[in-house]
């Protein structure tokens, strides 16, 4: 019975082709957000690989990174293939022996001259060589950012790929939590009515009048360290985290449940639900059979329409320190720290947005036809 | 009827001091106070005058006795000082709680106008090219920031085409010339309105079309009476309980959701103004405005549960 | 309808367009600035904003100028001990000092400023009623006394001598016969003189001020105009109106400097990072801007925690600064315009050096960091990080959120630090959780960026003496939050404050700095800069960049 509802549901969803491709952006973004880590290996480019010379850069540049940096990836390759190093080492010196005078640390000085004579130096070694030095220095040497660079010189395309987990994340989180508390809370008010319609919307009230700055600077506050249930999750990352998904959650439901309560306040006074009633029918069976499914319509408009909106939120509470934080990428943060320069750089903030835009229009169209596809009236009959 | 709204007024109260004091509570939870922040700014600030100052302003005093005293004067009609200003509260708050009101209103009114049409039409025209582009439109509203927004106008309207003043709430040099707002009005309207009117198109489209559905509309339109009769009385009457709890729910944000909006067009509202005075500790015009905008929710959560019950008469209050 | 639509854009047009003419007079300047600025009194004033406007105004007896030397404003002089204006007692526990005001010193009104104000301001700041931020210079004085027949000289009496006695850049006088009657009225209200002065009721009334400039008009939030004041005998202005408008975003700012609705944006206006795109782009664009850069006295720097075990250890500590690279930071992400520090006394101090001799330099060296780290026992790990005994070598690194040039620079940092096999992890609060509750209660566990304002010749007392440590006992008091503690220090400290010989000074304050930076408990990152943007018709104008703005040689600017 029940899955055979869910089937039904599913076929009618397929009917709807906007909701089909919003379903494909959704999935695709969830499985790039998931799969970043190899993403970012097979273009063969990190996120958080700084280039601090080379901020700014607008999107089809190319970049070499500082010696600085160049160092530091030579020094990675020597500890991880010492026997290779040396042998490279010995052969440059065979290679060129006026610009390698000794056999040692020829790997630092080949790195220290522009990358064309480094290629060259590069073809003299034979290709097993040449293919042991490509993945590691060479090939992240020269970097072809696609969407250009960010404040630190970091790739925006990468970071754009590994923001997708953060946004999602907290895309799909406010969506269900808001749709669950939503739907809970204002159906429950709606059809009981009387007291605990009152002491719920009072509630509801509460919250939607409470002001969010104080809120949000006592939590910022909060030290995980002194509470001994969350002391596990005090470490790195977790506790900024942890306080962003309870932010979200508690200031994420209160339209839902106010437009849920207002169609059932509607609903419960109809032919249908007094027959359930006079009937016998348990209440619970009737919110689930009969209410839930008319309130559909404004309970999805308002999830989906959230969605974008708590993409955006993250970023703010990132200021106060309870977002993600540095180096983590999300799209909000992206976002946000284009502000300044908008005159200079306008892409820095129009490309992050965009993706907001297609998360939203995609959750959008999923809502559409889901609520064609939940509604009792236009099953086919 | 009656009785019921004097019993729900009676809760408003009962909510309001509830969360007045919360609020307090709240105020006073949050670490950290700017006085000591004065000492990383000022290198000739001593301890001794921080702790001076804390006393002065009656900071170190426990919640009860703070918030008893301003509970106590606020009854007795006295909003207090702003600490960081020194001006009565009323002073700097009145005069931006009525351009902020000017502001909201104007965008709430043009959203509405703009929204309602569209969103009838794209339910009218579901799945057409016309419901997708309203839909494109909407979903621009809902994913662009307004500071983005806001700043872009301003670079068009403002910087290169120099049609409105890029900023500002009236011009310096004639402030009494009402009409001269006007200008200065219309970019951040544009603004606060376009981040509205995507919400209410996509509100009033999906309650049409679930309205659209039922058989009793359906009949009508079958039985011959006028398309455009059947649309405003029947169909859109159904669709008016989400809009109604969504302009109520935006009515009682009106003092509060222009703070960005009027930040990037340094409009002299009151959004800046309660964000400056919670980081600055500057508690009675803090509470002042929290107290404004927790009436206003609360009245406008009243004014929505009245206007249910005219919109569909089925719906009986309790 | 169309029509209805039409002309309501063509009504705004038109008055658009006034707008626009109206305000392009020659002798204009309109200046930017985006921080909040309260009334103007100033004894009272806190704000930064708030000292810029009133710079404008009204003057001190003395000030620094854009060189780091201190110049007489009010006063005719400055009195010292060399010069004789200053006479200190054999047993060092007296001194009076003599302070000649300047001849054609007067209020705006025309009433001349006399011992008479600086009495009463003294007795103002000294009122337990009233609000004053600052009070220790007024505190210092134990009495102003004067020549009923010559009321320009004013002999200050302090029973507690210090050498700062003339550094009298924070005292500004109030006019005595206006505030006087309202002052007497309302002393005995908590607050009751903050709110009754007339710089709050009337601040545009004659009298008030006595500067270059006079008030015409404030508006708290938005704006205040100011036209020369007649009554003023020094060099008279050349722009004939100010006006100082306040455009919280930054971004807004510059879209009005574009839209030229205003001519300059103040050091109180930009953040750094959109000054120096802001100067590329005039460049390219060839804009009539010149944007300034000046070193400032803000250091900025990060504090370790010492009763953190891993940070007990000198050489980690030391290892630490050899990581990271200070010179590539400030060349990458302000193009050398703000400096690396090497420690908390900024070039512009006289108690300055960067002599190797004299201090520890830490130049960037990762090998160093290297090969300390592992004579400390810390040894790579597998995951590219330290480890000693099985636990890892790991710090949070804590900042004031929502600042975006201190975040690249965390960011930055924790890269280098990662590179050797350091894991740093950013935890970030609000400025008022951060000072308010994390330093303040030295809650942070590892390192804490954030800046200090600095004046020359500052006593280090409240950031390096082992009694400012904060701590439960002394009621969480003193700014020594990383905790360091040193006998030979206090001892110093100590005798800095009572060395009325400068010389000897500057020798005290080297051997301070040698501690300072032997110990390492406190990584210097740079030294921030005041970014203005100014047309390029303003001359005459210099930033100063420390705490008493260029506003006090406001009457130098000119238009041309």
């Amino acid at each position: 019975m029940v899955q055979s509802y869910w089937r039904v549901v599913w076929e009618e969803l397929k009917e709807h082709r906007a909701a089909v491709i919003g379903l494909g952006v959704v999935l695709t973004f969830i499985v790039i957000g998931l799969f970043a880590p190899i993403i970012s290996q097979l273009f063969n480019i990190s996120p958080y690989q700084q280039n601090p010379l080379q901020r700014y850069q607008p999107p089809w540049s190319t970049t070499e990174l500082p010696l600085s940096e160049r160092v530091l990836l030579v020094e990675q390759f020597m500890e991880t293939h010492p026997e290779e190093a040396r042998n490279i080492n010995g052969m440059l010196h065979s290679l060129d022996p006026v610009k390698y005078q000794t056999t040692e640390e020829n790997l630092l000085r080949w790195i220290e001259q522009s990358y064309d004579e480094m290629l060259k130096d590069l073809q003299g070694l034979p290709p097993k060589q040449q293919e042991l030095l490509q993945r590691p220095i060479v090939s992240r040497i020269k970097t072809f950012h696609l969407l250009g660079t960010d404040e630190l010189g970091r790739d925006v395309f990468m970071r754009l790929i590994f923001g997708t987990r953060v946004s999602l994340g907290v895309a799909l989180l406010v969506a269900i939590s808001s749709s669950l508390i939503g739907l809970l809370i204002g159906s429950l008010a709606g059809y009981y009515g009387g007291w605990l319609d009152h002491i719920l919307m009072r509630i509801t009230d509460s919250l939607l009048s409470l002001p969010l700055m104080p809120v949000l600077i006592v939590v910022s506050a909060l030290s995980f360290e002194k509470l001994p249930i969350l002391q596990m999750f005090s470490q790195g990352n977790w506790e900024s985290i942890i306080k962003l998904i309870l932010i979200l959650v508690l200031f994420s439901w209160m339209t839902v449940a106010k437009l849920v309560r207002a169609e059932v306040l509607s609903l419960r006074e109809r032919d249908f639900i007094l027959a359930a009633k006079t009937m016998g029918a348990r209440d619970f069976f009737i919110i689930m059979r009969h209410v839930f499914p008319n309130v559909m319509a404004p309970l999805l408009v308002a999830v989906t329409l959230g969605v974008g909106e708590s993409i955006q939120f993250e970023a703010a509470l990132s200021f106060l320190g309870l977002g993600v934080q540095q180096p983590t990428p999300s799209w909000g943060n992206m976002l946000f720290n284009a502000q300044e320069f908008i005159t200079e750089a306008p892409l820095l903030a129009l490309i992050p947005g965009l993706l907001i835009l297609t998360v939203t229009i995609s959750f959008n169209y999923i809502g559409d036809g889901l609520q064609e596809a939940l509604n009792p009236k236009s099953f086919k009959r | 009827m009656l009785r019921y709204i004097f019993f729900r007024l009676l809760q408003t109260v009962v909510v309001i001091v509830a969360l007045s004091f919360f609020c307090y509570l709240l105020l006073n939870l949050m670490p950290g106070d700017p006085v000591e922040i004065l000492i990383q700014s000022n290198p000739k600030m001593t301890p001794e005058d921080i702790q001076r100052l804390r006393e002065l302003y009656g900071l170190d005093r426990s919640i009860w006795e703070k918030y008893s005293a301003w509970i106590g004067d606020i009854l007795k009609g006295d909003l207090g000082y702003s600490r960081t200003y020194r001006v009565p509260v009323s002073e700097i708050l009145l005069p931006r709680l009525g351009n902020t009101f000017i502001l909201s209103l104007s965008a709430l009114l043009l959203s509405l106008f703009i929204a309602i049409p569209l969103g009838i039409l794209a339910a009218l025209r579901v799945n057409t090219k016309v419901d997708y582009l309203i839909g494109l439109f909407s979903f621009g509203g809902i994913s662009t920031p307004s500071f983005w927004l806001g700043l872009m106008l301003i670079i068009i309207f403002g910087v290169q085409l120099k049609w409105f003043p890029a900023s500002g709430t009236y011009s310096i040099e004639n402030p009494d010339n009402w009409l001269g707002r006007i200008p200065y009005l219309v970019l951040p309207t544009l603004t606060l309105s376009y981040l509205s009117v995507g919400r209410f198109i996509r509100f009033t489209r999906s309650s049409m079309l679930e309205a659209l559905k039922n058989d009793y509309i359906r009949t009508a339109i079958a039985k011959g009476l006028p398309r455009t009769k059947v649309i405003w009385k029947h169909a859109f009457r159904n669709a008016l309980l989400s809009l109604i709890t969504m302009v109520t729910l935006s009515f009682s944000g009106v003092f509060s959701g222009a703070t960005i909006t009027e930040t990037v067009f340094a409009y002299q509202g009151v959004g800046k103004l309660v964000y400056d005075s919670i980081l600055g500790n500057d508690f009675n015009v803090a509470m002042v405005s929290f107290m404004i905008s927790v009436s206003m929710v609360l009245l406008f959560s009243l004014i929505a549960d009245l206007l249910y019950s005219l919109a569909d008469p089925r719906i009986r209050l309790h | 309808m169309r029509k209805i639509l039409l002309t309501f854009l063509g009504a705004t047009l038109v008055f658009s367009m006034g707008a626009a003419v109206a305000s392009s007079q020659k002798s204009e300047l309109r200046i930017g600035i985006s921080q909040e600025f309260e009334n103007l009194n100033p004894l009272i004033m806190s704000m930064s904003a708030t000292t810029y406007i009133y710079s404008m105004v009204g003057r001190a007896l003395v000030t620094l100028d854009a060189n780091g030397k201190w110049i007489p404003m009010l006063a005719k002089s400055i009195p010292s001990i060399e010069n004789g204006g200053a006479k200190l007692s054999a047993d060092k526990k007296k001194l009076t000092v003599v302070w000649e005001l300047r001849e054609d010193a007067k209020w705006n009104d025309g009433t001349p400023l006399t011992c008479e104000d600086l009495a009463f301001t003294h007795e103002v700041a000294l009122h337990p009623n009233v609000a004053i931020g600052e009070r220790e210079i007024y505190r210092n004085i134990d009495k102003i006394e004067w020549d009923k027949k010559n009321p320009k000289r004013c002999t200050f009496v302090y029973n507690k001598p210090r050498w700062d006695f003339n550094q009298m850049g924070s005292f500004r006088p109030l006019p005595k016969h206006l505030e006087s009657p309202i002052f007497l009225k309302t002393k005995n209200e908590v607050g009751g003189y903050e709110k009754n002065t007339l710089y709050v009721k009337n601040p545009t009334q004659k009298g008030l001020y006595n500067g270059p400039y006079q008030i015409t008009e404030v508006v708290l939030g938005s704006h205040v105009t100011l036209e020369p004041n007649p009554h003023f005998t020094g060099k008279a202005p050349s722009i004939q109106k100010i006006t100082i408008k306040l455009i919280p975003n930054t971004a807004t700012l510059e879209a009005n400097l574009r839209s030229n609705t205003i001519d300059m944006i103040s050091p109180l206006g930009l953040s750094f990072d959109q000054a120096i795109m802001f100067s590329k782009k005039a460049q390219t664009e060839g804009l009539p801007y010149v944007t300034l850069f000046r070193p400032s006295l803000v250091y900025e720097h990060i504090d370790l925690n010492l009763d953190n075990p891993i940070l007990k250890e000198k050489n980690v500590r030391k290892a630490l600064i050899y990581a990271i690279n200070r010179e590539e930071l400030v060349k990458a992400l302000f193009e050398g315009k703000q400096t690396v520090a090497i420690h908390n006394i900024a070039p512009l101090d006289p108690w300055f050096t960067d002599d190797p001799k004299k201090i520890t330099l830490y130049p960037y060296n990762k090998k160093l960091a290297e090969r300390l780290l592992d004579e400390a026992g810390w040894s790579l790990g597998k995951d590219k990080y330290r480890y000693k005994n099985g636990q890892k070598l790991s710090l949070t690194f804590m900042t004031t959120a929502g600042n975006k040039t201190r975040e690249m620079v965390q960011t930055m940092l924790q890269e280098q630090w990662k590179a050797v096999g350091i894991e740093v992890t950013i935890k970030n609060e609000p400025a008022r959780v951060l000072f308010g509750d994390t330093t303040k209660k030295r809650q942070f566990t590892g390192m804490v960026m954030y800046a200090w304002v600095s004046v020359p010749e500052n006593s280090p007392r409240s950031t390096l003496s082992c009694d400012a440590i904060p701590s439960e006992k002394n009621g969480w008091s003193g700014q020594n939050y990383p905790g360091y503690c040193n006998p030979e220090v206090d001892k110093i400290v100590e005798q800095l404050d009572r060395e009325f010989d400068a010389q000897k000074r500057i020798q005290l304050a080297h051997k301070l700095l040698k501690y300072y930076t032997e110990d390492a408990f406190v990584i210097p990152l740079y030294y921030r800069a005041d970014v203005a943007v100014i047309p390029k018709r303003l001359k005459g104008y210099d930033l100063t960049g420390h705490m008493y703005s260029e506003t006090n040689f406001v009457e130098n600017w000119r238009l041309e």
